[in-house]
């Protein structure tokens, strides 16, 4: 059957296909889909599969390793700096192996499109000695998501598919099986105390010695069902060869048909383990090997030869953000390839200053109001403001946001920076889904220590920046975030986001009052009620249909909302006064109040229908 | 046949909404199609573009200098995407004011905001209109507007016929100015 697919999309018809029957994982861009699609696809079919969002990366992972280690079939999926919060599971995992498949896909960004780091997941499966598989394409994704599968059964270990966002968030029309009938196995856990609780020394020495005995029969497989046929095939077309491995290959087969470049290609599907001795026989053929590949030196630093061996570690190759055919091309270059014109330099020859699009929150977002909120109140001069990873991250655009590391340290970083400048008071801002993932630990940390500084859990009932998954209180609500901190012996302040600015700022001056009474100790934990403007099941509870005009007799230019508040719609025009956009203002009334020094801006009467 | 198309907008617009549609043109005709999407953090309002490649590609995405065709539903975000297209390739943007002179496209703008305000047909539907557009002033555009509206019954057939009458609608503006 034919079907257009996006690549995370083909990944869940392939996990479908290979019978896999738990997935479970926690979202991050661009692997979020994969999950999403397997429970569309249960649904939709009505399969007894389970899959559904962890709260963070770890236990995803180890409800599935779980159910492998029982004969199921089973997935974790991931971005890639997820798997730093999965990677203590996996270094065991990895020692102990599975029974049924078992599959980890971790999804990589090179570019840094969309994730704080551009580290390569293969070069953590190397780390852990798993095998990975690189699919250069949303066909390549299916196929090989259903062959990993087989693998990890077949060598009983966990197999890493690591695709990267130009596959996850790729379109192509791809051929699948049309077969729906799924062929779940029985789970049964059959008892074995050596190898599923192994413990240090012995234990697991040797189950050290088995791994290690293990990658090194899967390189043997790699050359033998991968490789060797490929270089057996390859005709000599030059002195240089060429292996490629995911979008690498994809890039650099695209660019020697456009340059008419003639060279041996070599597409690498399993970067790690290599054979590397028999790969390194193969080089002897030629005068100079390149290695196309992203974003880490992963199979360069396998294979390296300096004599020989060309990519990202000499810089022949770029070295960091996102390969492009231009690079290819200059690496062609540099080895005598290539000697034409750089037919991918830009045939504009002039530049166009076009304004920037900086990332913002969404018009009516009600984060933006609560952290105008925390400002006015909590002023920046005597103030930290550590934050988190999320949506809110792009208050950073008011100025509202001095730190961020990863998920879960604003806690931990609000503790730290209290300790340290306690001139100053700390005000840490968490989404609800961050909360849950990794907030937790910290905020018991800062209790027992007693570390002073203010907390806000802005709390949107999803996991918005994503793409909206559902967070474990909306799914189960005796899973209360005010009783978890209560829970904690401290009390949790709850505030509900107003569009009318007076309300949020002065539960905030409340706040204040509080925190900096004698009475009060230790950090003091806030929950914002409030919403997202993309959530269809809630919106319409909190967004009034207050859409905003500009009185141009009263805007004097000031900048201030375009600074401090800084919603898409406002925008001078031509006249040097701020307009709104009408397409894009949302109607949340969120500007109407404070947020204007002269208040120039009213309410649309008629589009608002009249509301006051 | 290989053709290369960027969609440029912003979040919102329904710019993925316009690769799924010429995804279906193009799997109705059995030709090969890649797509991807380029967009950051921002869920709406954010710069976003989409490459298509339609015919033997192994690789989604669109480097400089490549573009057959770059439709914009935002004069900035299509001005933003100049760089990606080929010498002579054309460019059919929404846009307020006219695009610089001298460019070495061919450049067919339309206010299509304007005519939005003026009622002439809801803003959600920009993204067909500019479709429709396209399909007025590019010769070489690879399908025919029968294609397109088959793709869109079956993408939402619901909404279909809203649609198919707003690409009618911009056919019917974009050859009056032609003329
Ligand atoms: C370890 C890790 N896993 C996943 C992600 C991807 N990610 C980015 S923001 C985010 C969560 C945002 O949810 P929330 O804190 O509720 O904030 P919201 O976007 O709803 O404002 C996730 C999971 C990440 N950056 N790091
Ligand atoms: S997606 Fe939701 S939470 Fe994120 S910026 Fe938009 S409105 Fe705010
Ligand atoms: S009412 Fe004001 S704050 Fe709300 S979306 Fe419109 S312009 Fe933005």
């Amino acid at each position: 059957m034919k079907e257009t697919l996006m690549g995370n999309d083909a990944i869940a018809w392939g996990l479908i296909h290979a019978d896999v029957e738990m997935v479970s994982g926690y979202p991050g861009t661009p692997s979020s889909e994969i999950l999403g699609m397997v429970q569309k696809i249960k649904s939709k079919l009505k399969l007894p599969v389970y899959a559904e969002w962890a709260t963070n990366e770890k236990v995803g992972f180890e409800v599935a390793y779980a159910g492998a280690i029982a004969g199921k079939r089973t997935a974790a999926t991931m971005k890639q700096v997820g798997l730093n919060v999965a990677s203590d599971a996996l270094m065991s995992a990895a020692y102990i192996g599975n029974r049924g498949g078992f599959l980890l896909i971790a999804a990589d960004d090179p570019g840094f499109h969309s994730s704080q780091t551009e580290q390569d997941s293969r070069v953590f499966a190397k780390f852990a000695r798993i095998p990975v598989l690189d699919p250069s394409t949303p066909q390549d994704a299916y196929d090989m998501t259903r062959y990993g599968v087989e693998l990890s059964e077949r060598f009983e270990t966990p197999v890493m598919l690591r695709p990267v966002m130009r596959v996850c968030h790729a379109r192509e029309i791809i051929e699948m099986e049309d077969a729906t009938d799924f062929h779940p196995k029985e789970g049964k856990f059959v008892r074995n105390i050596p190898r599923w609780a192994a413990v240090p020394r012995d234990g697991r020495l040797q189950q050290g010695y088995e791994a290690l005995d293990r990658i090194e029969a899967i390189a043997a497989y790699n050359w033998a069902e991968h490789l060797k046929p490929r270089f057996d095939a390859l005709e000599g077309k030059s002195d240089v060869l060429i292996l490629a491995s995911g979008t690498g290959y994809a890039f650099t087969r695209e660019a020697m048909e456009e340059l008419e470049v003639e060279a041996d290609l070599v597409k690498v599907e399993m970067p790690y383990p290599l054979p590397v001795e028999e790969i390194r026989k193969r080089f002897e053929a030629y005068e100079k090997v390149l290695v196309v590949e992203e974003p880490y030196p992963c199979i360069e630093e396998q294979v390296m030869d300096p004599a020989k061996v060309h990519g990202r570690l000499d810089k022949t190759m770029n070295r960091i953000d996102e390969m492009k055919k231009e690079h290819i091309l200059e690496a062609f270059k540099k080895l005598g390839l290539y000697e034409g014109k750089n037919i991918y330099a830009p045939k504009l020859t002039f530049s166009i200053d076009v304004p920037p699009r900086p990332p913002a929150l969404c018009p009516g977002c009600p984060h933006r109001d609560i952290y105008y909120a925390i400002m006015k109140v909590f002023k920046k001069s005597k103030s930290i403001y550590p934050s988190d990873i999320g949506c809110y991250t792009l208050a950073l655009a008011q100025g509202a946001i001095d730190t961020i590391l990863c998920m879960g340290a604003s806690v931990s970083m609000a503790s730290g920076l209290s300790l340290a400048d306690p001139s100053k008071t700390v005000v840490a801002t968490i989404g609800d889904g961050t909360f849950f993932h990794s907030g937790i630990p910290p905020l018991i940390n800062a209790v027992y220590q007693g570390h002073r500084f203010i907390l806000v859990i802005l709390d949107n009932s999803t996991i918005a920046m994503t793409g909206r998954q559902v967070t474990p209180e909306r799914f189960n609500q005796t899973l209360d975030i005010g009783r978890i901190v209560e829970g904690m012996g401290i009390k949790c302040y709850e505030h509900t986001y107003s569009h009318e600015m007076h309300k949020n700022i002065d539960f905030f001056k409340g706040i204040k009052k509080i925190f900096e009474s004698e009475e009060h100790q230790g950090p003091l934990v806030v929950r914002v009620r409030q919403f997202c403007i993309l959530d269809n099941e809630r919106k319409d509870d909190w967004v009034p249909g207050e859409y905003a005009v500009v009185d141009p007799e009263l805007c004097v230019a000031c900048d201030q909302c375009t600074t401090v508040y800084k919603c898409p719609p406002m925008a001078y025009n031509a006249e040097g006064k701020i307009e709104i956009d009408p397409f894009l203002c949302a109607g949340c009334g969120g500007c109407l109040e404070i947020v204007c020094p002269t208040d120039a801006f009213k309410l649309d009467e008629e589009k608002s229908g009249g509301k006051q | 046949m290989k053709y290369q198309i960027v969609i440029a907008g912003f979040g919102g617009q329904g710019v993925v909404f316009l690769v799924k549609v010429l995804a279906l043109c193009a799997g109705n005709r059995d030709l090969k199609f890649l797509g991807t999407e380029n967009h950051g953090m921002s869920q709406r309002g954010g710069a976003v573009s989409c490459d298509i490649k339609i015919g033997d590609f192994s690789n989604p995405v669109i480097d400089r200098g490549q573009a057959d065709l770059l439709i914009g539903l935002d004069a900035n975000e299509a001005l933003r995407n100049l760089q990606l297209l080929k010498e002579g390739g054309h460019v059919v943007s929404n846009a307020q004011d006219p695009f610089p002179e001298g460019l070495p496209f061919q450049v067919h703008t339309i206010d299509a905001n304007a005519q939005a305000l003026a009622g002439e047909f809801p803003i959600q539907g920009l993204n067909v209109f500019m479709l429709g557009v396209t399909l007025a002033t590019v010769p070489d555009f690879p399908f025919s507007i029968e294609e397109i509206e088959t793709a869109l019954r079956q993408i939402n057939a619901k909404v279909a016929d809203q649609n198919i009458e707003v690409l009618h609608h911009a056919l019917a503006d974009a050859r009056e100015m032609g003329e």
